[in-house]
């Protein structure tokens, strides 16, 4: 009570002419651990900037500077939001298209509707108080646009949101869930080519979604990965391995690659050893891991070859040679390996024969073109020899002329 | 029997009968004379003798090829790599043509400098061969010119950083530097600006000045003849050679060996072209200038910021044109010479100096780790 | 013994053999370095420096209205192409996502790069998918059926 009566005198004072803040005059005042800080935050809120105060959240009245008046139930207050309660209450703007409108048209409207059919917001339905909400990731007070870089939702940060309660192991074990996918995930060439700065490369939200979290089930996950990888998810559904997977319930790509810890494929998926991905159904001999060797052979039949042409193109190149024909063959040559690599996903070895049938005759052209250029330098050292002859007998002459000329003054040599 | 300039004793008829009907109309006898008169002095120091005719033939060797590289060069700098790069890969003979130039131009600057230098030991520079010893410091500074102007011709990414680098330094100078730099760049940072002037000086500007400066010292050498070192002027016996034809049968000897070694490096080690300067990326590290060069850059970058309340470099800068004043007038310092005093002083001066700028060039050459940072 | 005019006569004519070995050599080391310096003299095929400019080993006819093939220029690949209305266009080949070799997909009109699914339009315009940037257009004149690129 006197607290109150002694904050009310202190606040009668200066008097902005600003929009009532009653909220955040009495709320910063007060420095209290739990009360202040969503005041000091709401500075920079994108809806306190675009003028919308605590009482649109959390009801009461705003131009009070008594407690009780502020926090009056019958002006609507509702004090701290329940999480179960916070995403109607975010939808009752974020829903509503001709409010939205008013503000940013560009924005979408169905992230409520979304949210429902995600297991976060199913869960939340059923009763579970520790799945995400908007606020979990978006912030209750402070929130930022997600082009923001420093929102926590923004595209360079949205996987270390995801990881607060998925990297939680008290948090994903009661729910059977795993709490290291973070980690596996950083192991992955998607988190690598993000650091260096493509965002292009996928992270949580762009094979979970949004705001419809949900992980791509065992039959869409060839579509998911095929959003960019489109050529491989093609060729894997005309492949034998598409009805085989789907009929054993094998969640497509993910079954040799990882959902998480997607590493850079090599050759050795193909063989047996450590990395081994065919052997796993394919027993030894069976026609599938004979099919699985040759298409490796065929790979690094390709791959050495191009090394080879590659090697000698780099030693024209520093013997000053003009390369650029050899050059622009090895980038060919590089496209058709891709394309072998790419063809394994028809799991037919005929495939791959023919696309590194291809690229060999390329690679050898590169290294023909690469031995024509040390061939045009080995002209010119026979040139050289031939001149530096020349010159050598020029200078015989030279000497035998001048001791000639000696000899004959009686100059001795 | 002697061997007379002008006996057509033995060459052949046809010859013969060409070379009297040029005398006839040409006549040539008052030249073949005083060529005959010619002599160079024999002694166990002969050797040093010839590398006033190499660096001459290096330099026409530098104007021949230059000149070939002018009909496909091309000076702006969106076409210059390009142009270089074009000689180098797809005009036939091109890459030999570049390669002697620049092969060529360090050898020249090199040979001038061993010429420079054994001119002093033999103290060819006392009375009355003082003008020969300015007017040759002249043309050594403007051999550094030709080096320094030519290396930015490529317009690659070492070069432009180099002479962004070596433009900086004469900014230095108190009041005139920044005009200095700034009239050498043609503008406040290096640009294609800087690579037209630096064409106009490296094949109009430099060349001009150095035929005229070259004619200067050549007609003095013949007027003054070669010069005797102090130590064997008293000796009674002066054995001499005639410089027509045999001293210069031995030039040639020289001669054919230089270009042996230009071609084996041409056709061995090509020079190289690098990438295109690309004036908003960061300079590489290892940036350097050509070898000759190297010390006073890696003095520079020894000398710290502040010397006695004054820029660093700037000291550095004065001290470099102050041994460039000595060279110059080193006749009118050293008149001890001329009188036939021994100049133990100026020797032990030289000797130090030599072996300074030796071993900065050394510690530059080391890789970047051992380098001061 | 040789008598004395005997040995100046072989003095003489050993010092015309010298003489002619001599002129022989200098002579044929001369030619040696006038060579190269002809060859120089006469220009290559190409008289632009190719990196900026070249004529392409392909015929105008040759490319169909709503195809293209990639072509060398300057050692990389470069993607000649034409559109459906006729008009003839030449861009890098090389996607600015992650370096594959882009290709031409007439069903579509556009310019595909099959690595990750980006798609660039006829002028080069990064309209979907990955690639951060547009790919370059180069110059495009024909003279009768020959194609000249050139660097813009």
């Amino acid at each position: 009570m006197i607290p109150t009566v002694v904050l009310s005198l202190v606040l009668a004072l200066p008097a902005g002419a600003a929009a009532p803040s009653g909220c955040l005059d009495c709320h910063l005042a007060l420095n209290d651990a739990r009360l202040t800080p969503p005041a000091k935050a709401s500075a920079e809120d994108v809806h306190a900037v675009a003028g919308f105060t605590c009482v649109f959240c959390h009801g009461g009245d705003a131009s009070a500077t008594d407690q009780e008046v502020a926090h009056d139930r019958r002006k609507g207050f509702r004090g701290r939001i329940a999480p179960r309660d916070i995403p109607e209450i975010c939808g009752s703007c974020h829903a509503d298209a001709s409010r939205m409108k008013q503000f940013n048209p560009s924005l979408r409207v169905d992230q409520l509707a979304e949210y429902r059919t995600s297991v976060h917001g199913t869960r939340l339905a059923a009763g579970d108080t520790a799945v995400a909400q908007c606020a979990s990731c978006h912030g209750a007070h402070g929130i930022l646009p997600v082009k923001d870089s420093r929102s926590p939702v923004s595209p360079t940060r949205i996987a270390l949101t995801c990881n607060r309660c998925h990297g939680d192991a008290a948090l994903m074990g009661p729910r059977k869930r795993p709490s290291d996918v973070y980690a596996k995930y950083a192991m992955s060439v998607h988190f690598r080519e993000r650091q260096k700065g493509d965002l292009s490369a996928p992270s949580c939200n762009s094979c979970h979604g949004n705001h419809g979290a949900v992980p791509p089930g065992v039959g869409s996950v060839a579509n998911v990965c095929g959003t960019c990888h489109a050529v491989f998810a093609d060729q894997f559904k005309l492949s034998p391995h598409w009805e085989a997977f789907q009929d054993m319930g094998l969640p497509g790509c993910v079954t040799c690659h990882e959902n998480h810890e997607i590493v850079h494929p090599t050759e050795a998926f193909l063989a047996p050893g450590p990395s081994d991905r065919c052997g796993s159904c394919h027993e030894p001999g069976s026609a599938g891991a004979k099919a699985a060797a040759q298409i490796r052979e065929d790979l690094v039949r390709l791959d050495t070859e191009t090394r080879s042409a590659r090697e000698t193109v780099r030693r024209a190149a520093e013997a000053g040679m003009e390369v650029s024909r050899a050059r622009f063959d090895l980038s060919r040559a590089d496209d058709a390996l891709i394309r072998a690599r790419t063809n394994v996903h028809l799991f037919r070895a005929s495939a791959v024969r023919e696309a590194s049938a291809a690229g060999i005759s390329i690679a050898r052209s590169a290294r023909k073109a690469g031995l024509r250029a040390l061939e045009e330098r080995d002209y010119r050292r026979r040139g050289l020899l031939v001149s530096l002859g020349l010159i050598g007998l020029a200078i015989a002459a030279l000497i035998l002329k001048i001791r000639d000329i000696d000899r004959h003054r009686g100059i001795p040599s | 029997m002697s061997e007379e300039i002008g006996s057509l004793s033995d060459v052949s008829e046809p010859t013969r009968g060409i070379l009297s009907w040029l005398r006839e109309r040409l006549g040539w006898e008052a030249l073949a004379r005083v060529a005959s008169k010619k002599h160079v002095p024999l002694h166990r120091w002969t050797l040093f003798y010839y590398l006033g005719g190499m660096a001459l033939f290096l330099f026409t060797v530098q104007v021949a090829t230059g000149i070939l590289l002018l009909l496909y060069y091309r000076p702006s700098a969106s076409e210059a790599f390009e142009s270089v790069q074009y000689i180098m890969a797809e005009v036939p003979f091109g890459w030999l043509i570049r390669s002697i130039h620049s092969w060529g131009a360090n050898l020249f600057v090199g040979v001038v400098l061993l010429h420079m230098i054994s001119v002093f030991f033999l103290k060819a520079y006392r009375a009355p061969r003082e003008l020969t010893w300015m007017s040759g410091a002249l043309l050594l500074f403007l051999a550094l010119g030709f080096g320094f102007s030519g290396y930015l011709l490529p317009w690659n990414e070492l070069s432009f950083f180099a002479t962004r680098v070596g433009t900086d330094v004469p900014a230095q100078i108190p009041i005139i530097g920044p005009l200095l730099s700034r009239v050498l760049r043609g503008g406040s940072d290096v640009t294609g600006a800087t690579l037209s002037r630096f064409y106009g000086i490296h094949v109009a500007i430099l060349p001009a000045v150095t035929t005229g400066l070259l004619l200067l010292h050549l007609l003095l050498v013949q007027k003054q003849g070669m010069s005797v070192p102090p130590p064997l002027e008293r000796e009674p016996s002066k054995r001499t050679l005639r410089f027509f034809p045999d001293f210069l049968l031995r030039d040639m000897v020289g001669w054919m060996l230089a270009v042996g070694l230009l071609a084996a490096l041409s056709a061995l080690s090509p020079w190289e072209l690098g990438k295109k300067a690309d004036p908003f990326a960061p300079a590489p590290s290892g940036i350097r200038p050509e070898w000759y060069f190297l010390s006073m850059f890696q003095a520079l970058k020894y000398l710290p910021a502040k010397i006695a309340g004054l820029p660093g470099e700037m000291l550095g800068v004065f001290f470099f044109g102050l041994v460039a004043f000595g060279i110059l007038t080193l006749p009118l310092l050293d008149r001890g010479a001329s009188r036939g005093r021994p100049s133990a002083w100026w020797n032990w001066l030289a000797v130090l100096l030599l072996a300074g700028a030796l071993v900065l060039t050394i510690l530059a050459l080391l890789p970047v780790a051992a380098g001061p940072r | 013994m040789e008598t004395p005019s005997a040995a100046l006569a072989g003095d003489a004519s050993r010092r015309r053999w010298i003489t002619r070995f001599l002129a022989t050599t200098l002579g044929a080391s001369i030619l040696s370095f006038l060579y190269p310096v002809l060859k120089y003299l006469v220009p290559p095929v190409s008289s632009e420096p190719s990196l900026s400019e070249a004529e392409l080993d392909v015929k105008a006819s040759d490319i169909l209205p709503n195809t293209g093939r990639i072509v060398p220029f300057a050692g990389k690949a470069l993607l000649l192409l034409r559109s459906p209305s006729g008009e003839l266009k030449a861009l890098t080949a090389t996607c600015t996502h992650l370096a594959c070799t882009v290709q031409y997909r007439p069903e579509r009109s556009d310019i595909w790069c099959a690595c990750h699914n980006g798609i660039y339009d006829l002028n080069g315009a990064n309209v979907s998918g990955p690639p951060p940037r547009p790919l370059t257009k180069l110059d495009v004149n024909v003279r009768g059926d020959r194609i000249v690129v050139r660097r813009v």
